[in-house]
């Protein structure tokens, strides 16, 4: 399926997204009085391929990018004003657009980013594609990615719902998954589990992460004909629970996702699994899921769980 | 209040492993063959009656703080699945009763599933 049919097909799912929400909103703007030269050093500082410009009301009036500089390069106008070159056909976002509308844009106009504007035009932010990424991935339980183009978020030490680093060698956990043995699917939530309840963690969240993580590890068991391993590693309000294999990656996504589906042989149900709910199962327990998988690559099922707060408030 | 010692009589069941729980409170129960199942439906402190016998389902139960597991139909049951509740001292009772019957007499002394009021 090619990316933008799929963009517009999550769009639909996340409507209630404004523009504002996942916009970055630390914006490199220049004005269109400074030299070409200014921005093309700004640029270069910022590791940016466009900007864009504003007036003296801080207003948008256009956008800049490496092709224009280029451009005036070639004709010798690096001391122009920004002005003279800026493209002032600037296709713009208003911050209360919807997701769709933002993904429309994606979609009608082959621009990597596009400006944020508020009601009197003026730059509040800027979307680039990984914008809308990371936003739905903030806002919601769950996504899943299956993209070509999503290796380099799998298999690296960078969590795909925070960002931040996650090295596995930090990890307070780890167990490797032995696929060849059905039997002892579960075994390293068990233990797991045992780990969080000697630390005297809240039953309530040591059974969420052991149930989850039971769901996930099963399916790496059943499913991946791959290696697995699982990670925990604990920061100050959450605990975050990697598992991730180098199997065959899953197939097709949106039926995984569904309740019932399964793909497991007869000798797997026969032992009580592939009742088609371990992804439900998984978003139910944990706070916040992201399944990153590609075909052949491997799956990556990264979760989060909040710990309850320790202050509470007296009544 | 409902023991578990009740629930032995009333199934006539035998004790595999977990004699120290006799005298816990049965508070709700369940019945399920399926492990996803029992992970998501069922709720801490429960007992719950089911013809999976293979380790995994203690270890399911185990993860789910499950107070004990009935096997119904007098099943055999691996010996590495009473080992490893032995080795928890997880309560694992087997009924020769069928599971329907044995819901019925258990849902009969006033007990309910985790979907009680819904």
């Amino acid at each position: 399926m090619p990316e933008n049919n799929k963009l517009a097909r999550y769009a639909a799912i996340f409507e209630d997204i404004k523009a504002g929400d996942i916009m970055s909103s630390n914006v490199v703007e220049i004005s269109a009085e400074k030299k070409i030269a200014h921005a093309k050093e700004l640029m270069k500082i910022k590791k940016i391929s466009g900007m864009p410009v504003v007036d003296e009301k801080k207003q948008l009036v256009g956008i800049i990018s490496i092709e224009d500089i280029i451009h005036a390069l070639e004709f010798n106008k690096i001391n122009d004003p920004i002005r003279k070159i800026m493209s002032t056909q600037v296709v713009t976002i208003h911050k209360g657009d919807s997701l769709a509308t933002v993904v429309d844009k994606f979609e009608n106009y082959k621009y990597g980013r596009f400006p944020v504007v508020d009601d009197e035009k003026r730059v509040c932010g800027i979307i680039s594609k990984e914008d809308i990424l990371h936003g739905i991935l903030e806002k919601f339980n769950l996504i899943y990615i299956h993209d070509q183009k999503r290796t380099s978020t799998l298999n690296t030490e960078y969590s795909a719902i925070t960002g931040e680093q996650l090295k596995t060698e930090e990890a307070k956990f780890h167990y490797r998954i032995d696929s060849s043995d059905i039997d002892a699917a579960g075994t390293g939530a068990a233990m797991l589990k045992q780990f969080l309840t000697g630390k005297n963690f809240h039953s309530d969240i040591v059974r969420r992460v052991g149930v989850a993580t039971y769901e996930a590890e099963t399916n790496v068991v059943i499913h991946s004909r791959g290696q697995g391993d699982i990670y925990f590693f604990q920061d100050e309000d959450r605990f975050i629970v990697r598992v991730v294999d180098n199997g065959i990656g899953i197939e097709d996504l949106d039926k995984a996702m569904k309740e019932g589906y399964s793909t497991a042989p007869d000798y797997i149900r026969e032992r009580g699994f592939g009742a088609g709910m371990g992804i439900a199962n998984m978003k139910r327990f944990a706070d916040k899921l992201v399944i990153i998988s590609e075909k052949n690559a491997g799956t990556q099922v990264e979760m989060i769980f909040y710990l309850p707060t320790q202050t509470w408030p007296l009544i | 209040m409902i023991k578990v010692r009740d629930i032995v009589a009333l199934l006539d069941a035998e004790v595999l492993s977990g004699e120290s729980k006799l005298d816990e409170e049965v508070k709700s129960v369940g019945a399920s063959d399926m492990i996803s199942d029992i992970l998501a439906l069922t709720k801490p402190g429960m007992v719950v009656l089911t013809g999976y016998t293979y380790p995994q389902v203690i270890r399911t139960a185990l993860v789910t703080d499950l107070l004990g597991l009935i096997v119904v139909r007098g099943k055999n049951i691996a010996p590495e699945t009473i080992a490893y509740a032995r080795e928890n001292n997880f309560l694992l009772l087997r009924t020769r009763g069928y599971l329907y019957s044995s819901c019925g007499k258990i849902y009969a002394t006033g007990l309910r599933g985790s979907d009680a009021g819904k």
